[in-house]
């Protein structure tokens, strides 16, 4: 792709936002690279630099409307408003159709990289540019712009003698209705300036659309993160790095679909409205459609109807597409997400792995060019093969006295003999060893899951909790977690030789969960067991709380209550099992949080172009 | 095991009945055995007949006495209940025996596609014995030929082979051979090693040393003669729509082709793909109702999107100069022929482009998808379904452009006023549609009525792909004033076979102009007009910094695949469309 080499290194090399000050550095530095004409101006560059490229430049614009100076973004709108008028009156529509860029800035600065400073282009090339002007300098019969495009940047060298010669009032225009933040196009000849900058010599220059609106002199000086989320736009016009990610993000989702695609892989798109959410446990949206009168809910998870289409002959599918989740928004979620699940027919879990290592390392390799990479300054290595690790033996390296293996198989002995109470009390007395580690734990955060732990249905629930409570956050290196417990696994199979736990993996990068997958399920007996023991237990703990609400007399649960969601069984998807689902591989990739790995961005709103804002 | 014993089925059924294994024995198991009997027996008597019209069948099988006929198709229980139960009781006498009846994993080193390409020259009769192969699918039929042949038509990714089972290759014993064929159903999920041939017919086959059940279908599958045909049973349950009916499979392949070829013409010319909301606080970006939800946590109504136009120009003014999204949009209307609640787009955006420049690339990449997915620029279409007539839909560039206002001018032998937008345009435009016979529903505004009137004689004329160009501004509000047609609007729309498939124009970027026509909006929405759009300020605001001159442009992909799948109805070219809620127990449609 042209993108990737079409940034100045020092762009390129530049780390992802981490703090103001650094970034206010780098900025600097670019600046001083590619527009030596800031350097000339002292006063200004000095004390702020950063504003320099960015800001209005009234205090310069020294043949401009003196109004501008020091006035709020309403004064100057009122002024560009003004030179809109003007430039209507000129004959010029401010808002013009369309422009015939003959380069990218980019084009040109590989193109005319051999040009030596002072030196003017000899072979008579006349190109064309267009783009946003990000600076702009007026020194008498000579001003200097700096114009953006989607690859680069590069000075726009305005000479009153010039300009005028070819167009007539070409300066003025320049001077007096040009402002940062305009998309201009300009044509000309090529010379590099004595400071080493590549410059288009204007020949013609047309204000191609007039912005109102003056650029913040600020961005990430200012720790309104909000204003950069909910106005994407002026973060992509102020920092290369934002639109950089988004390449990323494009690039990685390709760098998926092409791999798949190779392998074989069918690129389906299965229903966003459903009327029963599956796949998944968590609570959904739902709408409702007018003409039908019936209630949807927004998918969950991809995962029943891809299985269904594998029921139906596609023995490889896969889906690249938003999930949606009604739960609360933090650094780490937006309601709606990108996910890919995958479904290959005649495979199991063990193929999954591979596949995952096989995606994440060509993910890395499409961005980063490494499978080295850092993350949050932390050292990720994706070229290793990836470690494996039970969740069982997980939970046993964090507290060495809980043997979950053993006391599953203590819990499945008692039941045998001694029915449910007796495994009852092998779960009690589980919980009290679990309850002692986490009271002994230094970190408060886990003594948290203290009340998860004491509310555990099950062992399988109990194992669960305490993974995530001592092992999850430790997992910085690429590592597949595997052996989930049926109890929290109700899509999986049963594992070939272990009782009681799942052929399941997730991988683990840096604390958080990348991927899930398993040998599917293709039980369809077990399948609709499963199901209604999940709904079934999920309903009870529903009505508890609820009831509990009721108990406890609180007048206004209606809040409360929207905490909680009912769910019901796909039977559809069932009967689609008992027409004979093939030994099934599948495997779902949170995108974001790989984008969030592969761009070193702490959070998913960084990722995501208009995440959900309050 | 132990050598089994001869099981004589006594003629009647009683409630003590017990079967080879002491197991007690249902009416139904008990119905199903006496059948097969019989129609063993029958089958012993026309094994010859038979043996000679079984199209693949290599030589007569030597008919050997020591056994009685496996179980095939013939013999099959035909209640759907009784066969239900019967293998549900099948699995789960297995898992009592502690036998798996869904492996976890079968090596399968070839795939069928890949099987007939490479063995399809083999001569008839020819049998390469050396060789081992695995290979899995679903079975479609099955035929037994006496105790010690099964033949299976075996289909998989989309190919088709024989399993030709002979007692002689397996590596089972006859018991173990006989019991394994006998468990093994139409519509089964198998796997199969051993080696590959052709049968003396010159049947494309693998033969056996291995076969596994790798999922029993516990369903009788829709029979091999009338497949699957009806409707709602086909959308419902797609599954067995793509079981019975192999061609429906091809339409997903052909619908993959057309993205796949949008997204590689936009990719080689630097446009980048992305993701915006499908859940916002406006849905703006186009005239529709749009779905209203709500997020708990923030206590917000949210609508879902019906296009994701303000957004991508969002980006456009972000500087990522060319842009687009391929993606689902949500649309809270009628579900008909070609609407769906929810449809996939494609929408680009290149700066310094207008709407000319879209003209062509639009000519030029519809074409050449069209010729490469159909290898001609001419196709049959069949607008009315495939009983009725086809017609031959011309894609050769360049194609018809009919400039909308003159175009209705002429049809209609009328001028209609410059000033659109005054009441007395209104009024010729109720007349005209009345004098035509043309039904426009209340509220009669001027887009309205003029939308109907350009559906009744531009777009009928509109079989070959032809564009309808220049629109008057009140019909688009989001597109940009005409440079030379006063109050009109550089914009075009696509139609092929009568119907809207693309929509594009040169966008609008002076935010006045667009505040103001957005205000009128808001104005035909408070007269009733309740698909008028939304007003967006944030869009509005982000104009204000500068949207480049650029062009935009959808694609509706679901109607783009419906032409070049010769299908006149979208529910074809869904894999799950939206369907009306069930009517009946039991199963509940909405949770």
């Amino acid at each position: 792709m042209l993108l990737q080499h079409s940034l100045p290194p020092q762009r390129r090399h530049a780390s992802f936002r981490t703090s103001p000050q650094s970034v206010s550095a780098r900025i600097k530095h670019v600046l001083r690279s590619t527009s030596p004409a800031v350097e000339a101006e002292p006063a200004e560059t000095k004390a702020e630099k950063p504003k320099k490229q960015k800001g209005e430049k009234q205090p310069q614009q020294k043949g401009g409307k003196p109004a501008q100076s020091a006035s709020s973004p309403e004064e100057v709108r009122a002024v560009r408003l003004q030179k809109v008028e003007e430039l209507r009156g000129q004959g010029q529509e401010p808002y013009a159709y369309r422009f015939d860029r003959t380069h990218f800035t980019t084009e040109l600065q590989e193109q005319f990289a051999a040009l030596e400073n002072g030196a003017h282009d000899e072979s008579g090339a006349v190109v064309s540019v267009a783009g946003r002007v990000v600076a702009k300098r007026v020194m008498g019969k000579l001003s200097f712009l700096s114009l953006r495009d989607d690859k680069g940047q590069i000075q726009l060298y305005v000479e009153k003698a010039g300009l005028d010669a070819q167009q007539p009032g070409g300066f003025d225009l320049v001077k007096g209705l040009v402002d940062v933040g305009d998309i201009v196009g300009c044509t000309g000849g090529l010379k590099r300036t004595d400071k080493g900058e590549l410059s288009v010599v204007a020949t013609g220059l047309q204000v191609l659309t007039k912005s109102l609106q003056p650029l913040p002199d600020k961005w990430h000086g200012l720790a309104d993160v909000e204003k950069r989320y909910r106005q994407r736009y002026l973060d992509m016009i102020m920092a290369a790095e934002v639109r950089d990610t988004f390449r990323a993000r494009s690039k990685i989702i390709s760098c998926i679909r092409r791999q798949l695609e190779d392998r074989g892989f069918l690129e389906v798109e299965t229903p966003v409205l459903e009327s029963v959410a599956g796949g998944a446990d968590a609570r959904p949206f739902r709408t409702f459609h007018n003409t039908l009168r019936r209630d949807f809910t927004l998918r969950i998870a991809t995962e029943l109807h891809l299985k269904r289409l594998v029921v139906g002959g596609f023995e490889r599918v896969f889906e690249l597409g938003r999930i949606f989740r009604n739960e609360g928004v933090s650094s780490r979620h937006n309601p709606e997400f990108t996910s890919v699940e995958i479904y290959q027919a005649y495979a199991d879990y063990s193929d999954m792995m591979a596949l995952t290592e096989d995606l994440v390392r060509a993910c890395a390799l499409a961005v980063k060019g490494s499978t080295q990479i850092s993350y949050q300054g932390v050292d990720i290595d994706f070229g290793a093969p990836f470690r494996r690790a039970s969740m069982a033996q997980l939970v046993q390296e964090a507290a060495p006295g809980l043997d979950f293996e053993a006391l599953m198989a203590a819990g499945r002995e008692a039941a045998a003999a001694g029915g449910p109470e007796a495994a009852a009390a092998v779960l009690a007395k589980a919980k009290q060893d679990a309850e002692a580690v986490l009271q002994a734990h230094e970190n408060k955060e886990v003594r948290k899951s203290l009340n998860k732990v004491r509310s555990a249905p099950s062992l399988g629930h109990l194992l669960n909790e305490m993974f995530e409570a001592l092992a999850e956050a430790g997992l910085m290196q690429p590592t597949f977690v595997t052996e989930h417990p049926v109890e929290i696994s109700p899509l999986a199979k049963p594992h070939r030789s272990k009782p009681g736990v799942t052929e399941r993996f997730e991988l683990f990068i840096y604390g958080r969960e990348h991927a899930n997958a398993f040998s599917e399920l293709t039980d369809a007996v077990e399948q609709r067991v499963r199901f209604e023991e999940q709904v079934a237990r999920h309903n009870r703990a529903f009505e508890e709380r609820k009831q509990a609400r009721a108990e406890a007399g609180e007048g206004s649960d209606a809040e409360e209550a929207e905490e909680d969601y009912e769910v019901a069984v796909d039977y559809d998807f069932i009967a689609a099992l008992e027409h004979g689902l093939p030994p099934t591989g599948g495997l779902g990739i949170g995108v974001d949080r790989l984008v969030m790995m592969l761009t070193d961005s702490p959070s998913i709103r960084d990722v995501i172009a208009f995440p959900l804002m309050k | 095991m132990t050598t089994p014993e001869v099981y004589n089925l006594p003629e009647q059924w009683s409630e003590e009945l017990k079967d080879e294994n002491g197991e007690p024995m249902s009416k139904s198991e008990f119905k199903r055995r006496q059948k097969a009997n019989r129609l063993a027996a029958e089958k012993a008597e026309k094994e010859a007949a038979k043996a000679a019209k079984a199209a693949a069948a290599p030589a007569k099988p030597a008919k050997e006495a020591d056994g009685p006929a496996l179980e095939d198709d013939s013999t099959e229980i035909t209640d759907p209940t009784a066969y239900f139960e019967n293998r549900v009781k099948y699995i789960n006498a297995k898992k009592a025996k502690g036998v798996n009846p869904y492996p976890h994993k079968f090596h399968v080193s070839m795939s069928l596609p890949d099987f007939v390409a490479k063995y399809n020259s083999l001569e008839a009769g020819q049998q390469l014995t050396d060789v081992t192969v695995s290979v899995a699918g679903r079975i479609y039929s099955k035929r037994s030929s006496g105790s010690k042949l099964v033949f299976y038509d075996l289909k998989g990714d989309g190919s088709k082979i024989q399993i030709m089972a002979d007692a002689r290759n397996s590596d089972l014993d006859a018991e173990g051979y006989a019991q394994v064929h006998n468990e093994c159903k139409r519509g089964d999920i198998v796997g199969v090693e051993g080696f590959p041939g052709k049968s003396k017919k010159g049947e494309l086959s693998i033969f056996p040393k291995k076969f596994a059940v790798l999922s029993p279908c516990l369903h009788m599958p829709p029979s091999a003669h009338f497949g699957l045909k009806d409707q709602e049973t086909r959308y419902r349950q797609r599954y067995l729509d793509l079981i019975a009916n192999s061609d429906v499979r091809s339409i997903f392949f052909t619908r993959a082709k057309i993205i796949q070829f949008v997204r590689r013409f936009l990719d080689t010319r630097g446009f980048l793909e992305v993701e915006t909301p499908m859940m916002n606080m406006i849905p703006g970006g186009a005239a529709a109702r749009p779905f209203v939800t709500h997020h708990n946590d923030l206590n917000m109504q949210l609508y879902m999107r019906i296009a994701p136009e303000l957004f991508l120009k969002q980006l456009v003014i972000g500087g990522l100069e060319r842009v687009y999204e391929i993606g689902r949009q949500f649309r809270n209307e009628g579900i008909d022929l070609t609407h769906n609640p929810e449809f996939t787009t494609c929408e680009f955006y290149q700066a310094y482009a207008d709407y000319k420049d879209l003209l062509d690339l639009t000519e030029q990449m519809i074409s050449q998808m069209v010729y490469e997915i159909k290898g001609s620029y001419k196709i049959a279409y069949h607008p009315d379904g495939p009983e009725k007539p086809a017609i031959e839909i011309d894609f050769s560039p360049p194609w018809r452009r009919i400039s909308m206002v003159s175009g209705l001018e002429e049809c209609l032998k009328v001028k209609l006023p410059a000033d659109l937008e005054s009441e007395e345009a209104r009024l010729l435009l109720v007349k005209l549609c009345e004098q035509h016979n043309v039904n426009c529903p209340a509220p009669q505004t001027t887009a309205r009525l003029l939308d109907k009137l350009v559906g009744e004689f531009l777009e009928e004329q509109c079989v070959n792909p032809t564009f309808i160009c220049d629109h008057p501004q009140l019909m688009s509000p989001l597109a940009k004033w005409h440079r030379e047609l006063p109050n009109m609007t550089e914009r075009f729309e696509l139609f092929i076979n009568k119907r809207e498939v693309c929509n594009a124009y040169t966008e609008l970027n002076d935010p006045l102009k667009q505040r103001e026509l957005f205000g009128d909006q808001a104005k035909a929405k408070s007269q009733g007009d309740d698909e008028a759009m939304f007003v967006d300020e944030v869009f509005c605001t982000a104009l204000e910094y500068g949207l480049p001159p650029t062009g935009g442009w959808g694609l509706g992909v679901d109607r783009m695949t419906m032409l070049l799948t010769d299908t006149n109805n979208i529910k074809e070219v869904l894999l799950f469309p939206a369907m009306k809620p069930e009517e009946q127990g039991g199963k509940k449609e909405d949770a």
